[in-house]
């Protein structure tokens, strides 16, 4: 009888001890989070984030958060940093950012929606057991730079076989309806920055300030495990044939270009490149892809309000990137495509004084 | 291909620099100060000291200094892991340059104005520094601070230092270049051999 | 505990360990391959510029650790001590699967024909190299590697355009891939060179410039020397041989595995080698043949632990030859200061070389080949290169890090050294590793005519830059320590006196009839270049020797 008391109070005792370590972290507010060091800079970034009228428990949990491996996190960094163990800095596991997808959406329910009608919304399984895919082109870890950026280990760790004769699988079944490209790949959410309060703010005018350049925006670098803000990251001086290609200005471009990047000869269409040319050059990639869905659906109405400046009627043409032999390929279409003996004088004119 | 053994990490004389923090540990007690918040290791007068100091190696200007890029935070957090085996020797030479500077200056080093804090600096890498305080006159503990300041400055942010790489940005190097991978058809290459 | 005994096993799975290992598993061997670190990949390319095999400021990533692994290094004054891997005068390599070829420069140089007859090309003509040296001809000549030269390069992937150098030993066939595309500082270069009546050409080197064997071709990032390649485009034994001869079922490869000591019988030939595997158990494992391939420094070092009743001086040191003629290269320069900005951010940096100086300078032997340097991160360069005019701190320093970062151009070459018999590896007597074995002393110097033709080649690098339009040229010298690092080379010379030499032409021990060195400690000379493909054909010849000449089980 004895025992078997001290057993329950000693299993009560273990059972509370788990989410204590959670409690430490908010018993003080963020000050408390911020006396560890190694989260010292986060929690200094996120007072001047945008998300700095949001609790740090409003995203981390708290001690009444219900998953155990929460706390077990917890308990393990605590017991970490006590050993003198601690990181340079806390920073996300891949488990954790796919919560962040959850915690996200609670305040960014249209943006969520919408990023996961589009093709960044992609599953692991897509990706990386595209039979078409697997049997033509190697697997390698450099996919993971711009596919699967979170999971920890290399290409070996995830997909097997890493032949071309499949069949593969994941060798973490639980990762094939997980999104490969998830809210924390293009953004970083301490990011300093204003907040954003009045929606207002956003302009109505198309095009590169459409809106305010978020401060969040930074691109995950997978080798040093950290974001690096959109505003240091380079947009490529490219060329079509010898010719410098005109690029609009607009910084939030630099994230896509990180991953439909050109080589390094920087010549449009090389690699992933998808930098327009001919008419459309010098527009940003944002002017006609939404944000987070990226469809272009009837972005061209932005500028050619009914006809396109031909008279014809741009929702009716093949307009499509992926169809390289399409004479619309918005990313490509010249002046010349439709008119191989010049463009009529008249045409000229009403371009030129448009312009 | 340079071998590493010709790259200039800081060479250092390790003993004489011992022998200051050894001197400096007989004047101080016994127990472990505590860190200032926000520090692992440095106390907040240290922490200044060693603003000061390397804001002297690495001076703000139109781009930010040392001690803006995190340097300070660098070695602070270096100091717990890698660096550990300097953890006296940091301690030895920030205290005998603030109590040098307090009894040439009267004012604590942090608050020299930098062409004292540079002319104090100029004679311990001379090894000109008094014996008292530095027994091999200041030369092990500047070439200790100058590595370092330089790779916190320079290296890359994820240790703590070069914060929003302030360096890279003054000379010109994007964090990431844009680099794309040519596509191409594994059948094109080579058999697999399996 | 002893395991079941297999035809072979090699220990150390660097530049020639795995290339034994493929040789030998495709004729149906099986083959056991000891590695004392671990297997990265390029997810293991962290781009860390504190942290990799050309600065470990912050510890090596592909090995040694830096708890356990001391080394001893005697100075030229005499004072010893007890050095950590990421301390000056370790002279490391890296300890990992690929060895040093999973994060190097990736040079892919063939080594000229009179590299390999020093004493006969230079003995009347410069007798000064010759006191108090070791200087030696080979036993094997560039035409008995050239077949295997030709293997290294088409099977493990060489690009690169060397056929405008006219200083090269024949070939047979040329490069199997082009070169990549010429940098800024490469079109620079190349006029100076021309001005100067130079002959420059393309490098060859161990990186994809197209697809080739299943990887892409380079990137061009500037996390090049030093790092693993993050899109693997760079050919190391780790991505090439070893995959194949994996491949064939025929290999384990066993990895975070220390040798010990090779075992040897009463009869004198060798019947295992006695490892630690990660958990610090001992095991044995018996072979018919062993095969040595730890790096010039761990190679002399196992053979020097492997004592017994029979030799008790250590294997194959009968003579004492053993971890003697230490060497490396002795890298010499100059950095050009340009007005214009030189820099495009395009790696691998390296690009364009010239040949004229190897040989035939006057009233010196031997000499260096000479190429621009790797692109550098900005604390690399910090670190690296100064104006010596500027001051190592303060206002002045940030300015000229600020203004010149862009604007200049290093150029440099691997002096071949003058080997020197007091240059050595032997055992200390008192360090040991955290298995307890003893471990590696260093001792030694350079010969004085290594840095006369050292100083010789850093001032043709300054007459290079300054025909190439730099505004100011300051040189870089070399000290008079002991050299050895990554190119480290020559502790086990070949020869075919065993009175001088450790093993035969084939590789193998004078002393004992199955046990093999394959690795740069065979090189009697280690060239004007770097040495890595040199070691692959000698890989490849000692392994198809063994395949072909071996008794199976």
């Amino acid at each position: 009888m004895k025992a078997a008391l001290t057993a329950l109070v000693v299993g009560l005792a273990l059972l509370l001890m788990i989410p204590a370590a959670s409690f430490l972290y908010e018993a003080g507010g963020p000050d408390a989070c911020a006396r560890c060091h190694e989260m010292g800079a986060a929690v200094g970034e996120w007072r001047h984030s945008t998300h700095r009228g949001v609790a740090c428990s409003a995203c981390h949990g708290d001690a009444l958060t219900t998953d155990v491996r929460f706390h077990l996190t917890n308990a393990g960094r605590v017991i970490g940093h006590w050993r003198g163990e601690a990181g340079v800095k806390a920073r996300l596991g891949p488990a954790q950012v796919r919560e962040m997808l959850v915690r996200c959406r609670r305040c960014h329910e249209q943006e969520f929606a919408s990023w996961s009608q589009g093709p960044h919304a992609v599953a692991y399984r897509s990706i990386f057991l595209d039979e078409k895919h697997n049997s033509s082109r190697h697997l390698m870890d450099d996919c993971l730079r711009c596919h699967g950026m979170h999971f920890e280990g290399g290409i070996r760790d995830l997909v097997e076989p890493l032949s071309r004769r499949g069949p593969w699988r994941l060798r973490r079944a639980e990762l094939a309806e997980e999104p490969a490209i998830p809210c924390m790949t293009c953004h970083s959410i301490h990011r300093r920055g204003a907040r954003h309060e009045d929606r207002r703010l956003e302009a109505k005018v198309p095009g590169p300030r459409q809106e305010k350049f978020r401060p969040s925006l930074a691109f995950f670098d997978r080798r040093s495990q950290a974001h690096v803000e959109a505003a240091l990251l380079p947009l490529p001086a490219m060329h079509d044939r010898g010719r410098p290609v005109r690029i609009s200005p607009d910084p939030r471009q630099a994230l896509c270009y990180q991953c439909h990047a050109p080589l390094s000869t920087r010549e449009v269409f090389s690699g992933d490149d998808r930098t327009p040319v001919g008419v459309h050059e010098g527009l940003s990639c944002l002017a006609c892809h939404e944000k987070h869905r990226q469809t272009t659906r009837a972005s061209c109405a932005n500028c050619h309000p009914r006809l396109s400046n031909c008279g014809l009627d741009v929702e009716k043409m093949d307009t499509t990137f992926a169809n390289r032999s399409s004479k619309h390929n918005i990313h490509t279409v010249k002046c010349a495509d439709c008119h191989p003996k010049g463009v009529p004088p008249r045409r000229q004119r009403a371009l030129t004084s448009a312009d | 291909m340079i071998p590493s053994s010709q790259i200039g990490g800081g060479s250092l004389k390790r003993r004489t620099f011992l022998a200051s923090s050894a001197a400096a540990a007989a004047a101080g007690c016994g127990r472990k100060p505590a860190a200032a918040p926000g520090y692992r290791f440095l106390t907040p007068e240290e922490a200044d000291t060693l603003g000061a100091w390397v804001d002297t190696l690495i001076p703000p200007d139109e781009d930010p200094g040392a001690r803006e890029a995190g340097v300070v935070h660098y070695i602070d957090i270096q100091l717990t892991r890698w660096f550990r085996k300097h953890q006296s020797d940091y301690r030895a030479a920030l205290s005998a340059i603030d109590r040098w500077s307090w009894s040439r200056r009267g004012r604590a080093f942090a608050l020299l104005p930098l062409a004292e804090r540079e002319e104090l600096l100029v004679q311990m890498e001379k090894g000109k520094a008094p014996r008292d305080l530095f027994p091999d006159g200041g030369r092990a503990a500047f070439d200790l601070v100058l590595a370092h300041a330089m790779q916190g400055f320079y290296g890359n942010p994820r240790h703590g230092g070069n914060r929003g790489y302030a360096s890279w940005k003054m000379i010109g190097v994007p964090p990431m270049p844009v680099r794309g991978r040519e596509h191409y058809s594994a059948a094109e290459t080579f058999p697999e051999r399996s | 505990m002893p395991l079941p005994k297999v035809d072979a096993v090699i220990i150390g799975a660097g530049a020639a360990g795995p290339i034994v290992a493929k040789e030998l598993a495709f004729v149906g061997w099986r083959v056991v391959l000891l590695e004392k670190g671990r297997w990265y990949t390029p997810a293991d390319c962290r781009k860390d510029d504190l942290r990799n095999q050309r600065n470990p400021t912050l510890g090596y990533p592909f090995g040694p650790e830096e708890e356990g692994n001391p080394r001893v290094i005697v100075e030229l004054n005499g004072r010893e001590r007890v050095v950590k891997p990421s301390e000056p005068g370790y002279n490391n390599n890296a300890f990992c699967v690929g060895g040093g070829t999973l994060s190097y420069g990736a040079m892919a140089w063939r080594f000229h024909p009179n590299d390999f007859r020093m004493r006969s090309t230079y003995a009347s003509k410069v007798p000064r190299a010759f006191e108090n040296s070791t200087l030696e001809d080979w036993p094997i000549g560039y035409e008995d590697l050239e077949p295997y030269y030709e293997k290294a390069e088409w099977e493990i992937g060489v690009s690169g355009d060397v056929s405008g150098d006219p200083f090269k030993g024949p070939r047979r066939r040329p490069l199997p891939m082009p070169p990549l595309p010429p940098t800024r500082e490469h079109e620079i270069l190349e006029k100076g060179a021309r001005r100067l009546g130079l002959h420059p050409f393309f490098i060859p080197m161990l990186r994809n410039s197209v697809p080739y064997h299943g990887r892409p071709a380079c990137m061009r990032c500037r996390w090049c020397v030093g790092f693993a390649c993050e899109v693997d485009a760079k050919n190391g034994t780790q991505n090439t041989v070893l995959p194949m001869a994996l491949a064939t079922g025929n290999l384990e490869l066993r990895t975070e595995c220390s040798a010990k000591e090779i075992l040897v019988d009463d009869h004198g030939r060798a019947t295992g080698v006695a490892y630690f595997d990660r958990e610090g158990r001992l095991w044995e494992q018996p072979a018919r043949y062993i095969v040595v391939s730890c790096g010039a420094i761990e190679s002399a070092r196992l053979l020097l632990n492997s004592r017994s009743r029979l030799f008790p001086q250590g294997l194959g040191n009968r003579f004492d030859w053993v971890g003697r003629n230490l060497q490396g290269h002795t890298y010499t320069g100059a950095n050009g200061l340009f007005e214009e900005i030189v820099y495009d951010d395009l790696g691998p940096g390296a690009s364009i070389a010239v040949c004229d100086y190897v040989h035939g300078n006057p009233g010196l032997a031997g000499g260096a080949m000479l190429a621009n340097e790797f692109i550098r991160l900005p604390y690399q360069f910090v670190s690296g290169i100064r104006d010596p005019d500027v001051p190592r701190w303060g206002r002045a320093h940030k300015e000229f890090v600020r203004r010149a970062y862009r604007r200049i151009i290093p150029v440099q070459g691997p002096t071949q050294e003058i080997p020197v018999f007091e240059s050595r590896v032997t055992l200390d007597p008192k360090i040991r590793d955290r298995f307890g074995i003893p471990v590696a002393r260093l001792s030694g110097y350079r010969h004085p005519h290594t840095i006369e033709v050292s100083e010789y080649m850093a001032e043709r690098a300054a007459e290079w830059l300054r025909a190439s339009g730099a505004v100011k040229v300051w040189l870089r010298r070399a000290g008079r320590g002991l050299s050895a690092g990554q190119h480290q080379a020559g502790t086990c010379r070949m020869g075919r006196d065993p009175k001088t030499s450790v093993v035969d032409p084939w590789c193998r021990i004078h002393d004992v009839d199955n046990v093999y060195v394959v690795d740069a400690s065979v090189h009697v000379t280690n060239g004007a270049y770097n040495p890595v493909l040199t070691i692959m054909a000698i890989a490849y010849r000692a392994g198809d020797h063994l395949a072909r000449e071996g008794r199976r089980a």
